[in-house]
């Protein structure tokens, strides 16, 4: 059977020495199932999965949809936590599959679950459009000055490097958040860091109409420091600080209501 | 599980060792949904609207410095009832001995409007956690600001009757 | 019976697929770190003083029935079970407090990386005061 990483193996089929070495004990997933619409009610199916070394809770539900369940629903793209599409629940905690080592998670039952608070598509497939309406009402900043280390120097010819922004609109934070679980108006963490960047780097932008979402009942103010969003994040965006620093803003340097 | 999948097809068998995985999409085109079996409904999302109150950071900086003040009020109100009293409680000739002195009754009343303030707000901000429309949002204010307008006005009301009794 | 007859808990008419976890997001402790711990001992504790706060106002209105009305409340007010819940009442107060002031801080944007800590620190300090409090309350009550 062909090994998590469903790739070519270099040797002959038969296993050898080293590979016998590399596989260890298979690893037990919970893994929660739902079709919305569909006769069965929500339920979580255990499946055991031969785990080489490295292999990630990814491959896993990858090896599932090949070798027991093809309607077993996941999302993927880049396979190294640079797209953000493939956020879950990971043994009660939010994580990007592609990079959670099965080793990491220790010998016992994983539970896999989707990201809470939005909308179920199927299985562990969410619903993105209630973040991205947030982000687009935001102005969803998405190039940043770079931070080019002192030595360094930018090809000739570009004045300055530029980067994309760290969020990669993965969604974990929303599932963290105490609040975007019971508040369906919160502005929420990934919401008010796109805020934030948009005021520390405005790159010609209306500074004060975001300033004005972010000063609202729903905005920065729904924040109640859990920082579990900050935890949470993949990506150093940092979302609980900069909830806190919009806020400062906001305070120390009040502005008519656009 | 190994019954057909969404598309009917059963499951590709497991491939020998050195074998690539088969690609994820049916050859063929997409997948066919059967028959009962309903696509999701769409949810209808508003795009997202702010509440607009204005007052929000009035409100968070109230409760940040009532919640200051009520650091130093706390310590003062507790030491004075249950610390520096015999047994730690007041009877009754004692609150009306401690009420009797103006400033205390000023420290108090004092207290009583922070702590009011301090918790009726915190009240606010679990209810307004629950993400009420923005007209909503304005009754839970005024209703709370209400109760504590008549909290302080109780207080300052059993004040008057403790020390009608010197 | 159809499919969509036998139990379709998730869609329907006018009902979201929503997946919010609810008020369970708030108190259910799987995967919470730190942050979230100190998010939920201030909401348990600030809904705990403000009951608190009713209760004693309304205890309180027995001195407007003058001292015999107070001073029998006093006696009960001695037993052990009352003094149990002094304790618990202060241990509430100290980590309210002392955690808002972290939430102050950061509010206002400071003290943003070392928030941890100090939520760690004023928790230590939380507990050495309440420790102080309680021998002290068991004592003179």
């Amino acid at each position: 059977m062909s090994g998590l990483d469903g790739g070519a193996r270099a040797s002959s089929r038969a296993p050898s020495a080293s590979s016998v070495e590399q596989q260890s004990a298979p690893a037990r997933l919970r893994v929660y199932r739902h079709k919305p619409g569909a006769a069965a009610a929500p339920r979580f199916e255990i499946y055991e999965v031969p785990a080489s070394a490295g292999a990630t809770v990814l491959d896993a539900l990858l090896w599932i949809r090949r070798h027991r369940d093809p309607g077993l629903m996941v999302r993927h793209s880049c396979l190294h936590a640079s797209c953000g599409t493939c956020g879950m629940r990971i043994a009660g905690r939010e994580a990007l599959a592609c990079v959670t080592s099965l080793a990491e998670l220790g010998p016992g039952e994983v539970t896999v679950e989707p990201l809470a608070n939005l909308p179920l598509v199927g299985d562990l497939v969410v619903d993105m459009e209630p973040s991205y309406a947030r982000l687009r009402a935001i102005g969803r900043p998405l190039v940043r000055e770079s931070e080019l280390r002192p030595e360094g120097r930018p090809a000739e010819g570009i004045p300055g490097p530029t980067r994309f922004e760290d969020c990669i609109e993965c969604g974990l934070c929303l599932s963290a958040c105490p609040i975007v679980a019971t508040d369906p108006r919160y502005l929420g963490p990934a919401g008010l860091a796109a805020a934030w960047r948009s005021v520390e780097e405005p790159r010609g932008g209306a500074v004060g109409r975001v300033l004005a979402l972010a000063d609202d009942e729903q905005g920065v103010w729904r924040c109640h420091t859990a920082w579990e969003c900050t935890e949470a994040c993949p990506s150093n965006v940092d979302p609980a600080g900069s909830i806190m620093r919009l806020r400062r803003a906001i305070v120390l340097a009040p502005r008519p209501k656009q | 599980m190994d019954g057909p999948g969404l598309d009917g097809r059963p499951p590709t068998p497991a491939a020998g060792p050195g074998a690539p995985g088969p690609p994820d999409r049916a050859p063929g085109g997409p997948t066919r949904v059967p028959e009962g079996l309903q696509p999701p409904p769409r949810l209808e999302l508003p795009t997202w609207e702010p509440s607009g109150a204005g007052g929000p950071t009035r409100a968070w900086v109230a409760q940040a410095l009532t919640g200051v003040g009520l650091l130093a009020l706390v310590t003062v109100h507790m030491i004075a009832n249950h610390f520096v009293v015999p047994k730690g409680l007041r009877d009754f000739a004692a609150v009306v001995d401690y009420l009797s002195n103006p400033l205390i009754v000023a420290i108090e009343v004092t207290f009583l409007v922070l702590v009011s303030w301090h918790g009726l707000l915190g009240v606010r901000a679990i209810l307004f956690d629950f993400g009420f429309s923005p007209a909503t949002e304005r009754r839970i204010s005024r209703g709370l600001f209400a109760l504590g307008v008549a909290t302080v006005a109780y207080g300052l009301w059993l004040t008057s009757v403790i020390v009608s009794y010197r | 019976m159809s499919e969509r007859e036998l139990g379709d808990r998730d869609a329907g008419p006018g009902r979201p697929l929503d997946r919010r976890r609810g008020v369970a997001g708030w108190v259910d402790p799987r995967g919470r770190r730190l942050g979230g711990w100190a998010f939920i001992l201030n909401r348990v504790t600030g809904i705990g003083i403000v009951v608190y706060l009713y209760l004693h106002l309304g205890v309180l209105s027995l001195l407007a029935r003058g001292p015999e009305a107070w001073d029998a409340f006093i006696a009960v007010a001695l037993s052990p079970l009352f003094l149990f819940f002094d304790v618990v009442l202060l241990a509430g107060l100290l980590i309210h407090g002392l955690n808002g002031i972290r939430v102050t801080l950061t509010g206002f944007g400071l003290v943003l990386d070392a928030q941890k800590a100090l939520f760690v620190a004023l928790m230590i300090l939380a507990a050495i005061v309440l420790l102080v409090g309680a021998i002290r309350l068991v004592e003179v009550g």
